[in-house]
């Protein structure tokens, strides 16, 4: 056990790792309510519990697993799926480049180890606290990753789990599958303060209804494929428009 | 038929996702320093996430079972709009999930 912690874990500075784990406590709390979501829609939709628990232990990702659900129940095509959950997920992408320079002293193992468990809020309150430190890669940034992590980790899988065995006790005209449908509008709509991402929703909104019925779910492929092209089209007119404002100003 | 209770496709896709998973999130942690993400790829990548929520979330709820229904008597799409607005104002989850919940049922048993 100390031995894989080793291999997986870089050394924690204590007082970095206190630190990580109070300012992880709030936003905890509803990181687990999104977590029994998670878990009662997965029992909801028929999903059989011991693979429920096996999806949401190691796949570890709320958005993703909710967005595929409606796509494993309909039996679509497995790249349909994986390609759906790899949109979904691109913002790790973006947030892995933001912070890679704090981990690439590392070992692989390490750096492999820590991209997996980074979530959406730990993410946001690392680069808060550390953005203008001038030293990068400090065991007490990595306490501090590791114990906000540690949380994130810990309240989503307990809940999720609480959601899963307990979401099978409900009746189903209570339409609790309409929680996972909430769950999700509730990630885009913080999303929906710029022109760009609006215009790019509202394509892949139209889109995404009138090509439902083209074969192995391509319709959803081709209205996100859209709806990017149309925030990007959109993005530069609108950014020189607010900026001649600004100057006009 | 609910292909959930395939238990080698939800198997072999959840495998593919735990993977998703992996790639997507340690991706630049184990790039060399050199590579690095070109701004016009990144800021095009920022919208995919919205738009891949949206294109699962609309269908749900204006093609529930396979037929268009746009209609006033489409209760989730009424659930859906009060969450999504009271979630625009309060920024609470738990809240919004009542709200829409409520709306939802109280529709389902009085309209």
């Amino acid at each position: 056990m100390t031995k894989l912690r080793e291999t997986l874990v870089p050394p924690l500075d204590p007082a970095g790792w206190r630190e990580g784990l109070r300012s992880m406590v709030t936003p905890g709390i509803a990181i687990a309510a999104w977590g029994v979501v998670t878990g009662v829609a997965m029992v909801k939709v028929g999903m059989s519990v011991p693979l429920a628990l096996l999806m949401t232990i190691v796949v570890f990702a709320g958005s993703a697993q909710l967005a595929v659900l409606p796509l494993l129940v309909s039996g679509a095509p497995l790249p349909i799926v994986w390609v759906t959950a790899l949109l979904v997920n691109v913002r790790f992408v973006i947030f892995a480049a933001a912070m890679r320079t704090y981990f690439s002293q590392l070992p692989w193992k390490q750096r492999l180890f820590a991209g997996y468990i980074n979530g959406d809020v730990g993410f946001a309150l690392f680069l808060m606290r550390f953005g203008g430190a001038p030293e990068r890669g400090t065991t007490f940034q990595w306490g501090y990753f590791f114990g906000n992590a540690s949380v994130n980790w810990a309240s989503w899988q307990v809940a999720s789990i609480v959601g899963i065995l307990l979401g099978g006790l409900a009746p189903t005209e209570w339409g609790l599958e309409l929680a996972a449908v909430l769950a999700l509008v509730a990630v885009v709509v913080p999303m929906l303060n710029r022109v760009p991402v609006l215009a790019g929703v509202v394509v892949t909104a139209v889109l995404s209804v009138a090509t439902i019925h083209i074969p192995l779910k391509l319709g959803l492929v081709i209205s996100v494929l859209a709806g990017v092209i149309a925030a990007v089209v959109v993005a530069p007119a609108h950014v020189n428009k607010s900026a001649d404002a600004k100057r006009a100003a | 038929m609910n292909a959930t209770h395939d238990v080698a496709y939800v198997l072999v896709a959840i495998a593919g996702l735990t993977i998703v998973t992996i790639v997507t999130r340690s991706s630049f942690f184990m790039l060399p320093a050199r590579i690095n993400l070109p701004e016009r790829v990144e800021r095009a990548l920022r919208y995919a996430p919205a738009c891949a929520l949206t294109a699962i979330v609309v269908p749900k709820i204006f093609v529930p079972n396979g037929e268009l229904f746009v209609s006033v008597q489409n209760n989730q799409m009424w659930a859906v709009l009060a969450a999504a607005a009271v979630f625009a104002k309060t920024r609470n989850m738990m809240v919004m999930m009542a709200v829409g919940m409520a709306v939802f049922t109280v529709l389902r048993l009085y309209a």
